[in-house]
């Protein structure tokens, strides 16, 4: 019983156990999926040894001084936007974005480094004892460190990832405890943003919107009428950056707007996995048995799509399977957050939790067709090396700072 | 101060997000999959793409002069996929198709690892009353169907089994390593030029997308055929085989056990490449019938054993070529040499000449094929020295031939001997090598290299049996093959060859197949054989002034070269040089033919 005692006194078992059963649960899903292609037969083997290079590095970063993170904050932020804009100019153009920087047989996507590069610079910023989110001048140097990666991944284009960074932004911002005012102040130009989208009428309610919002702070007048041609100029600013999109993204944010509008072409993808998850019923169709996975329906469901085959061939249960293990997995990590024995800690494993949240959230949300077609993987459940990878040194991040939250600094 | 929310409610609001994002989510599936279940799921037993493999026309074999050897014929294939078959017409089917019974569940269960909606082979080459019984049960009979597709046909009355193969469906564990391109039931090359040229023979597959209900029936095309992709036909292999030539070998080997192999000096093309007795490709261009392949094995004389590259046997009195070969190119003698033969050598025991032939230099040595003087010149040589010339002229290793069936056969040398009777071995072991007799293997293949070597004055080609392929154009694109030069001086090949013409021409051992107009230059041999009667052994070169062919022949038991193996080669011969001269002689020769055949020269 003292070694298990001890055991969880320095290691989160079910963080862990958790993650590992949502990877086997994945594994599964890849070979379903895959068995019957030509090009993807090798993805349930190259998983299952990403896998393992995975726990090695988890490990690893379990074991290392926390003290790292704070020391590592500056140089992997600044290391981080060179790579985004280095990704721009030689890199690779893999599902019509320019993501992947490859290094002789070895390949990544700089996107997933400067997740956690951002997390550190941000909570390092944040919890400066100088930094007060009262001053709209910190909430703008906040933004700015949050939005340049954001600006430069646009350019790739990857949507899925700029949700992941604004969610990031978000969470920690709210965590450090901005107050509501500010908040307003961030959220309403991405609110006006995307009603601008769905035509002027929606724009114009949101504008409405905002000038409530505006007399109920009763700020003075210059700031609120500053953050209001903010909010109007955002709303316009939004056209241009749809343009930056690429046409697929277009199509799929049109589709998500009327999925029934060219049923065979980009909304074909939405409504196949529909199909493949509600067809699943119960109990599932059983393991290699689901006909929209094994006559390959959906495109990429090894990665973006694997909720499906998950929700086709293992059903109701399996899926909730799935959701619950993620919730227990999300509920834990918030609990860690408290725990941890500095504020800066305790904001990286927001940011973590909200970069997590933010896959679950858009990749499930895309499958059930409760959010548009955003390519975005699944973590720890989906095909691929880089992205499994990330996602475990994250895990490995949160419990070493669970590990030496009562050493002294 | 703005209102703002504490640390705790933070925290309550964070568990409140997520549990809403998480209730919202388990509400929605449960929904989609328990409400709404029925509705999805007709949805998706209601269409479905299927993709429709498209097996490559595989490509034809055509011999040197473009004349069809191996074809494609169509025929039916009936298949079943396991997801949609009902195991209770097992029985039913089995008979129709004329399967074993228990073969349909044997099949299903080999093939249960890979997915239900790949369709099996059941049966390759259906009787058409099955097919007919087939469509018109079609309704009752769920996961069955047939299939048009294309096997093997050998039009020509060429044979070829060994040289051509055949393919066999890939196995489980050939599928392990090849899954990049097959599918199980699909056919692999399994032997000779079908397994060696395998990837250009097969062509690439094409891929026909399809609308198919739960039942799988095609509702139409997926995309009108936008997506799909075209099959691509294999590469059309021109092979250097001559099929006038072949069937001439393989009629005259007449079923006894034996080889013929013929091949240009110049290029190293391989003309001809027979092994007796041969087997029915016919019969493997689909299921093999359990009966054949029993016949086959049960067969002493082994018919599937490619003779003409595998059986390696002493090469007898052909390889005191080789001895006079080195010992001229070492200067251990000179054209002018003479040795004295007795009519035996003594070595620690008598050695038999088959004659006394008294004083006589190494042209006529070849000539009346004098064991005496190849006795005495094998010292002179010495055991390591033949060696490296053996190996020079291709013996002792593989040649590197277009297909795997290949043997290296053996050339000892003093660490051979060391290794089996110790350092001092005995030294009369040489004298039996001199003419090649005792531990010394070669194949036909390899006695034919090194008769176009001599033929060619040693520059050739790595003897192959493909000259290259025929694009969609009908357009030649030929092969590379390396270049061989045994580097030995023109006028040792002109010595040798002297005395080769003699062999035929002069007072020689063959001079029954003496052709008036074409001059043939040959050696014959006996390899003596432990187990029964010796095997025959020829070869020859033809025109002596300007080699276009070069043939080895072996006969197996039947006695000596010069009786049973000279004729195949002089037919040959005569058959290939003729067709290039020019017509008005033919008739003029035709009779004297006639007159030397059945002639028995008992010297070797």
């Amino acid at each position: 019983m003292r070694i298990n005692y001890e055991l969880n006194d320095r290691f989160d078992l079910t963080i862990f156990l958790s993650a590992s059963l949502l990877v086997i649960i994945g594994l599964f899903a890849i070979y379903s999926s895959t068995q019957n292609t030509i090009t993807q037969k090798g993805n349930f083997d190259k998983q299952l040894i990403s896998w393992g290079i995975s726990l090695f590095v988890f490990f690893f970063i379990f074991a290392l001084p926390t003290k790292l993170l704070k020391l590592t904050a500056v140089p992997a932020y600044v290391l981080s936007i060179l790579l985004l804009l280095v990704v721009l100019v030689i890199g690779r153009r893999i599902g019509g974005a320019r993501s992947w920087i490859a290094l002789g047989g070895f390949s990544f996507q700089p996107t997933e480094f400067a997740k956690l590069a951002t997390i550190l610079f941000l909570s390092h910023f944040l919890s400066r004892s100088e930094t007060d989110l009262d001053n709209l001048k910190d909430i703008f140097i906040a933004l700015a460190i949050g939005m340049t990666p954001i600006a430069l991944i646009m350019l790739e284009p990857d949507l899925g990832s700029s949700f992941v960074f604004i969610g990031v932004i978000l969470a920690l911002l709210f965590w450090k405890g901005i107050s509501l005012f500010g908040l307003a102040v961030v959220l309403s130009p991405g609110i006006v943003a995307v009603a601008s989208l769905f035509g002027p009428i929606y724009f114009a309610v949101a504008i409405g919107l905002v000038i409530v919002i505006l007399f109920y702070f009763k700020k003075d007048i210059i700031l609120s009428g500053s953050i209001l041609a903010l909010n109007i100029a955002s709303g316009f600013f939004v056209d241009n950056i749809y343009n930056i999109l690429s046409p697929h993204q277009q199509r799929r944010i049109q589709t998500f707007i009327d999925p029934n509008a060219d049923p065979l072409g980009s909304g074909y993808n939405a409504i196949q996995a529909k199909v493949a998850i509600g067809s699943g019923g119960f109990f599932g169709k059983g393991f290699l048995h689901g006909n929209q996975t094994q006559l390959q329906f959906i495109p990429e469901q090894w990665t973006d799509f694997i909720f499906c085959v998950i929700g086709e061939e293992f059903g109701f249960i399996g899926s909730i399977f799935v959701i619950i293990l993620f919730l227990i997995l999300f509920l834990r990590i918030l609990r860690l957050a408290s725990f941890a024995k500095n504020e800066f800690l305790s904001l990286v494993i927001i940011g973590i939790l909200a970069v997590f949240f933010v896959h679950f959230l858009v990749n499930i949300g895309m499958a059930i067709g409760i959010l548009p077609v955003i390519g975005i993987p699944l973590p720890f459940v989906s095909y691929g090396g880089s992205s499994l990878l990330i996602n475990m040194a994250l895990l490995g991040i949160i419990l070493n700072i669970y590990r030496s939250r009562k050493e002294s600094t | 101060m703005s209102a703002r929310f504490s640390p705790f409610d933070r925290k309550k609001i964070f568990y409140g997000i997520i549990l809403a994002v998480v209730s919202v989510y388990i509400f929605k599936l449960f929904q989609m999959q328990i409400l709404a279940h029925a509705q999805f799921d007709a949805k998706s037993s209601d269409n479905s793409i299927k993709a429709i493999e498209q097996i490559a026309l595989r490509g034809v074999f055509y011999d040197r002069n473009l004349q069809l050897l191996v074809e494609n014929t169509p025929a039916y294939t009936v298949r079943i996929t396991p997801a949609d078959y009902d195991t209770t017409l097992n029985r039913k089917i089995e008979t129709v198709l004329d399967l074993e019974s228990g073969f349909i569940s044997n099949m299903l269960y080999k093939n249960r690892v890979y997915s239900k909606f790949i369709p099996l082979r059941a049966k390759r080459g259906s009787d058409f009353s099955a097919i007919a019984w087939i469509e018109e049960n079609k309704e009752h009979l769920p996961g069955v169907d047939y299939v048009i597709e294309m096997q093997r046909g050998y039009p020509d009355s060429v044979m070829g089994a060994h040289v051509f193969g055949y393919s066999k469906e890939i196995s489980p564990q050939q599928l392990k390593k090849e899954e990049q391109y097959y599918q199980p039931g699909d056919l692999i090359g399994s032997i000779g030029l079908e397994k060696k040229y395998e990837k250009d023979l097969r062509g690439e597959k094409g891929y026909d997308y399809i609308l198919v209900d739960s039942r799988r029936r095609e509702v139409g095309k997926y995309k009108n055929g936008l997506n799909d992709v075209p099959s691509q036909k294999g590469k059309d292999l021109v092979l250097s085989l001559d099929g006038e030539l072949q069937r001439i070998a393989e009629v005259e080997l007449n079923g006894r056990a034996g080889a013929v192999v013929a091949i240009e000096p110049a290029t190293g093309e391989v003309m001809v490449l027979a092994s007796s007795p041969q087997f029915d490709l016919n019969q493997f261009s689909y299921v093999t019938p359990r009966d054949y392949l029993r016949q086959l094995l049960n067969d002493p004389l082994k018919p599937q054993y490619n003779r003409a590259t595998m059986s390696a046997h002493p090469p007898g009195s052909t390889f005191k070529l080789l001895c006079a070969i080195a010992a001229l190119d070492l200067g251990v003698i000179t054209p002018s040499t003479t040795l004295f033969c007795g009519g035996s050598f003594n070595y620690g025991r008598s050695f038999k000449c088959h004659g006394s032939h008294g004083s006589l230099n190494v042209i006529q040595a070849i000539e009346k094929s004098c064991n005496v003087f190849f006795y005495q010149l094998i010292f002179k040589i010495g055991l390591d020295n033949l060696k490296s010339y053996a190996t020079r002229f291709g013996f002792g290793k593989k040649l590197g031939i277009d297909i795997n069936e290949e043997m290296r056969g053996l050339i000892p040398n003093s660490a051979y001997y060391e290794k089996i009777y110790g350092k001092n071995w005995p030294q009369g072991i040489l004298v039996s090598l001199g003419i090649g007799q005792g531990e010394i293997n070669v194949t036909p293949l390899q006695l034919a290299n090194y008769c176009a070597l001599i033929a060619n004055n040693g520059k050739s080609f790595v003897p192959h049996l493909v000259k290259g392929y025929l694009d969609e154009n009908k357009k030649f694109h030929s092969y590379k093959y390396k270049q061989v030069n045994v580097g030995i001086k023109q006028s040792v090949f002109d010595v040798v060859k002297e005395g080769m013409f003699l062999v035929v021409n002069g007072a020689g051992t063959a001079t029954h197949v003496r052709i008036n107009d074409i001059q043939i230059a040959g050696k014959t041999g006996t390899a003596q054989n432990p187990h029964g009667k010796d095997h025959a052994l020829f070869v020859a070169f033809a025109p002596y002034g300007n080699p276009k062919i070069a043939v080895a022949v072996l006969v197996e038991n039947v006695g000596f070269g010069a009786t049973w193996a000279a004729p195949i080669a002089k037919k040959i011969i005569e058959t290939y040089v003729r067709r290039s001269m020019p017509k008005k002689t033919e008739h003029v020769e035709k009779n004297k033919i006639e007159v030397q055949q059945g002639a028995e020269i008992f010297a070797d």
